[in-house]
This record gives C-alpha cells, sequence and structure tokens, in this order.
C-alpha cells in the first residue's frame, strides 16, 4: 500500500472517518498566540501530517491535544468524543499514545522496564499483580523486538544512543496499545538509516490499523509518509490536503520562505 | 530483568547475607551487654521503620519530604491522647492513630502532591511547624511544652525487659514495613511510582494515573510513619512536641534513606543502624553538645561527595567489579550496542521486516 494510492481514494471521495479534531483551539503565552484559533481535522486510520515553520504551534497543538497544556478556548474531540481539558493519563486511556519532541524515557530503568511501565492495568488486582509477570514480559520483548532493541533490554535507558532512545520510546508507547499515536519530530536529531527505519515502523503500524499523527521537519519523511498533510502558520492551519497538492500551495512556499 | 541480569552465585550472597542479618537483628538483644545498650537498638529500631516507612514516598516516587517528623508526631500523640484521654486500650491506641493519620494524610497529599521539586519540600516543612505550634500553644489538651505522660502498655515489665518486648515490636513492624514496600516495588503499582520518580509527565502521557499513585504511596508511607510515632510513644512514654514534631527527626529520615540507597528495600535499614548508631555513640561520647549534629552533616557531605547512590549501591558496585568473570557482563553488552549501532548505520534497507532482525546471535549471550 503506498501512500500516493491512498491519497489518490482520499480525493476521490472515499469516505474520510475523522479521528483527533480540534475546533477553535486557542493558547497564548503572555501576548504571545501560540495557537490561534485552529480549526484541524485529522483523518482516523490515516497518516496525519502536521507540519510548519518553527514557532508555528505545532507543538502547542499536539500538548492542548494530549492534556499536557490546557487550552485558553476551543474544543478538542477524539471520534467524537469530547477530550478537552482530560488529563494526560485519560487522553492515553482513551487511545492516544504520544512521543515527546525531545525524546524522553525514564534514563534510570531498564530498557525492558521502560517498556513494562506502558501496561495498563484494568483492574485492583493487576494493579497490585507483578509487574514482570511472564505475559507483560512476552509482550514488552515483542515490542522491544519489533523496534530493534531485544538485545539491550537489561541495559539502564540512559545507556542508550539518542536514535536508540527514540525507538525505546516509541515501544513504550506502543506497549500501551493505542489506535491512535502522535509523534513530535520522530525524524528529529536522527541519521538517516534511523529515519528509514522509524518510516518503515510506521508504514507497517499504519497497515496493522494505527492511525497516525506525526509533526515532522523532515519534508522527505513528511511527503512519502504521510496521507494527509496539515500545514500550520502563525497557530493556525493555512492549508491542508494530500502531500503533492500541499507541496505545491502557494500559500506553504510563502508560510516556508517568508516571502 | 533485574534478577536475570544478576549472576547466580551473587543472588546466593544475597540471601545469604540477609539471612545473617536477619538472625543478627533477632539475636541482638542476647548480644546487647546491657540495658543502656538494649534501649539505643529500640531507639535504631524505632529510626529504621521510620527511615523505611518515608522511602514509600522518597523511593519510590523521589518527592523528597522534610515534613515527615509531622506524621511520626501525629501517630504518637494520637497514640498517646487516646489511651490518656479516651482510656483506650494502648495497642488499639496505636492502630486507630495510625487509621486517623490515613485519613488525614488524604487531605495533606492533595494538597502538597500539586507541587514538585523545591516546593514540595517547602510544603513538607511548613506542615511540621504549624503542627508544632498547634501542640506547644494546646496545652490544655497535649500538655504542651510540660509534655503528655503515656503510661505504659506492660506496667509489670522491669525496665530491660520493656526494652526487649519493644525491640521486636518494632522489628515486627520493620518487617510489614518491608514486606509492604517489596510487595509495592515488584507491583506495576510500584512500576508506575518510579515512573512518576524519573518522568512524571512522561509516566502520565503513558497512562499513568500519577496524582492518584503519588497520594496513595504518600497515604501509606505516613500510616507507617504514625504506626512507628505511636510505638515510640508507647515505649518512651513522654511525649514533648519539641521533639515530636522536630525538622531534625524529618531529616534524620531523609539522611538515613539516601545513606543507605532509597532504591534499595534495605537501604533505609542500613542507613538508620549507620546514622542511629553513630548518633548514639555522639551522644554518649560528646554529652548534650551539638557534636551528633556536625557528625551527622559531615556524613551527608561525605555519601553524596562518593557514594550519591547509597550505600548499598556502592558495596553492590564492589561486588560485582571483585567477582570472577562477572566485570565483563555490561561492558560486552555496551560493545554490542556500539557494533549493533556501527552495522545499523551501514545498512539502511534493512527495516523491511522483523523476520530480518532475527539474527544478533551475539546478543544472546547477554542474557
Amino acid at each position: 500500500m503506498s501512500a500516493g494510492q491512498l491519497s489518490a481514494e482520499a480525493v476521490a471521495g472515499r469516505a474520510v472517518e475523522p479521528g483527533l479534531q480540534a475546533t477553535g483551539l486557542t493558547k497564548s503565552y503572555g501576548g504571545v498566540c501560540a495557537v490561534n484559533d485552529a480549526s484541524v481535522t485529522f483523518h482516523h486510520g490515516r497518516v496525519n501530517a502536521l507540519i510548519g515553520p518553527n514557532g508555528s504551534g505545532k507543538t502547542t497543538f499536539f500538548n492542548c491535544a494530549t492534556g499536557m497544556i490546557r487550552p485558553d478556548s476551543g474544543q478538542v474531540t477524539y471520534r467524537g468524543r469530547d477530550i478537552t481539558r482530560w488529563a494526560p493519563h485519560r487522553v492515553a486511556a482513551a487511545g492516544i499514545g504520544r512521543s515527546f519532541q525531545l525524546c524522553r524515557v525514564f534514563p534510570r530503568m531498564t530498557v525492558l522496564e521502560n517498556v513494562l511501565v506502558a501496561a495498563r492495568a484494568r483492574s485492583l488486582r493487576t494493579l497490585l499483580g507483578g509487574a514482570y509477570d511472564r505475559e507483560l514480559v512476552d509482550r514488552a520483548r515483542g515490542w522491544l523486538a519489533r523496534v530493534g532493541l531485544d538485545h539491550v533490554e537489561a541495559l539502564e535507558a540512559r545507556n542508550l544512543s539518542y536514535g536508540q532512545q527514540k525507538l525505546l520510546e516509541l515501544a513504550g508507547v506502543l506497549m500501551a496499545d493505542p489506535e491512535t499515536i502522535l509523534l513530535d519530530e520522530p525524524a528529529g536529531g536522527v541519521n538517516p538509516a534511523l529515519i528509514g527505519r522509524i518510516g518503515t515502523l510506521v508504514r507497517e503500524l499504519n497497515a496493522e490499523g494505527k492511525t497516525f499523527l506525526i509533526v515532522e521537519h523532515n519534508m522527505e519523511m513528511v511527503m512519502s509518509l504521510s496521507d494527509h498533510v496539515v500545514v500550520f502558520d502563525r497557530g493556525r492551519p493555512i492549508a491542508e490536503g494530500p502531500p503533492w497538492s500541499v507541496q505545491a500551495d502557494p500559500r506553504v512556499l510563502e508560510a516556508y520562505l517568508g516571502v | 530483568m533485574r534478577s536475570a541480569s544478576d549472576p547466580a552465585s551473587l543472588r546466593a550472597a544475597r540471601w545469604g547475607l540477609l539471612a545473617v542479618a536477619a538472625a543478627l537483628v533477632f539475636t541482638f538483644p542476647v548480644l546487647a551487654p546491657n540495658a543502656y545498650i538494649l534501649s539505643a537498638g529500640v531507639v535504631v529500631a524505632n529510626y529504621a521503620v521510620l527511615a523505611t516507612s518515608w522511602n514509600f514516598m522518597g523511593g519510590f516516587t523521589g518527592y523528597i519530604s522534610l515534613g515527615h517528623a509531622a506524621y511520626f508526631g501525629l501517630g504518637a500523640y494520637g497514640t498517646g491522647l487516646l489511651v490518656t484521654k479516651a482510656d483506650v486500650p494502648s495497642f488499639l491506641a496505636l492502630v486507630l492513630s495510625g487509621a486517623i493519620v490515613a485519613v488525614l494524610a488524604v487531605p495533606i497529599g492533595i494538597a502538597a502532591l500539586r507541587v514538585r521539586g523545591a516546593s514540595f519540600v517547602i510544603v513538607s516543612i511548613a506542615l511540621v511547624l504549624i503542627l508544632l505550634l498547634v501542640f506547644q500553644s494546646w496545652s490544655s489538651f497535649t500538655g504542651g511544652s510540660n509534655g503528655l505522660n503515656v503510661p505504659r502498655p506492660f506496667p509489670d515489665l522491669l525496665r530491660p525487659e520493656h526494652h526487649l518486648v519493644f525491640y521486636y515490636l518494632f522489628a515486627g513492624l520493620l518487617c510489614l514495613a518491608l514486606l509492604t514496600w517489596w510487595a509495592v516495588d515488584r507491583s506495576r503499582f510500584g512500576m508506575g511510582l518510579k515512573a512518576i520518580r524519573e518522568d512524571e509527565d512522561k509516566a502520565q502521557s503513558l497512562g499513568v494515573p500519577t496524582f492518584l499513585y503519588k497520594l496513595v504511596a504518600f497515604v501509606v508511607s505516613a500510616t507507617f510513619t504514625a504506626l512507628g510515632g505511636g510505638l515510640y510513644a508507647l515505649w518512651f512514654g513522654d511525649l514533648d512536641p519539641i521533639f515530636q514534631f522536630s525538622i531534625l527527626v524529618g531529616s534524620y529520615m531523609v539522611l538515613m534513606a539516601l545513606l543507605g540507597g532509597i532504591r534499595n528495600l534495605f537501604g533505609p535499614l542500613v542507613g538508620a543502624v549507620i546514622v542511629g548508631s553513630a548518633l548514639e555513640y555522639f551522644k554518649l561520647e560528646f554529652g548534650d553538645t551539638q557534636f551528633h549534629l556536625v557528625a551527622a552533616g559531615l556524613l551527608l557531605a561525605l555519601v553524596v561527595l562518593f557514594m550519591p547512590d547509597g550505600v548499598l549501591p556502592f558495596i553492590g558496585d564492589q561486588l560485582r567489579r571483585l567477582g570472577p568473570g562477572q566485570s565483563s557482563i555490561r561492558e560486552v553488552s555496551a560493545g554490542e550496542l556500539l557494533e549493533q549501532n556501527a552495522s545499523r548505520g551501514d545498512l539502511p534497507g534493512q527495516g523491511d521486516g522483523v523476520e530480518g532482525r532475527a539474527a544478533p546471535a551475539p546478543s544472546e549471550v547477554t542474557r
């Protein structure tokens, strides 16, 4: 399944199911409006990308959507459910997992523990049950193998390289079994080989049914990976559509080149 | 996994050491040459209970409370007042005051846990100071600075026998606290708490209800501290706000836990034995001077400088380094790590499937 095909289908009018959706979302810091009355819809089941110049409000938007920051006004819904101002752990429980811009792992926990943390306990009994139960460890190892970190599971996470920490973060997010995954600059500070690897993973996982929303500066990655691109400038979307149409949009060029 | 990465011989040594330590703890009253040494043992056991209780909060979540003396004092005064004012049997009073502190800890926790880091430390100190003032000023009820006499639970016992009984009571409470800590440590709940210590926001984004987790840890920590305080009241029999609600007692709990190692089940216990014995020794040697405080400060400085993770992890590292052929385990995997990195860098197209990656045979050696 290539990205081009999907976009073509979308253009041809295939029904698009809304996933994460924001309406009139606003967040300002002092006098600076980081997100300014932004209304966006991301498509469920697809690979969505959010791009825009530095300081255009992408990460703030991301943080408002996942409950890390309280928006000043506006509404966030996920598959029709209002999740505005939900605490981050509730957003996670609703099926949205996320990574952080400057990759965050638990430095003094082992690689395996970093993944085990994300196992959701649904009852008091499982909560007080062993964190190293066979079933959990097997599942965690499965995700570590998937991202290619199974050989370092006993190391403390701080001993990993930056790129490996990014993969580890992804494995942790996957362990929580979200249906939508938000990645904040997955290619940032990562060598080209690893970028390719992350891209492949995203494509595979999307084929398995995961929805993605990716904030990214690496245009090559965005254009090759995504079905739907939203361009942010000064805190609000200025263009959206399939990658090829966005790429040619004069407003996008203007925002990026500052003409 | 931790247990899997430890060599078997080290694990056997650990069990052996644990057995020896337990035997030492339980035969100490027999070995103690006189009642004074025995009473010092009770003091150390009490400190061990307090430091282990503190570590439910400090060790798991990384929230450093300098004000845990508040729960020590509340537990002690709760027990004392229930016995003297309401004629409740001693040990029922102890359990009741533990329950009362558990209930009180909920609103206190809800308020205090809204802030992190240095702010949390300040808030925790503020509570002790407030309680100190309240218990000093409200003398009609608490006895104020004149103190509160708590009748002994076993009036027929001679002094050495009294110490003996309470030594074992404290040891029993310590066992309960250690068992609980151990159970939390290996549970999913404990895993969530440790994630909070490492990166609270990240833990929450992975679905850990951080506030609830912290609150439960806080209540458990306060309750065990209160039980330690209540037992102290029944043992010592005389309470004074200036000692029960002292910043110093709270600081000792922190010092002991840090010294022993807060990531370690037995860290606070080891710290309590070291600091507690040292304090008793300095008090004996230098009388009622403030020299024991200077000594405690020096000890803390030494630990921070040379063993930032505490005594137990330091000893563990040394043992691992000495152990035959074991030093290589970490280095091998680190070397492999580099190797893997290098080979990954050379093969940009290898992300095409899980099967393609099933090859890294050398990594099997690490496990």
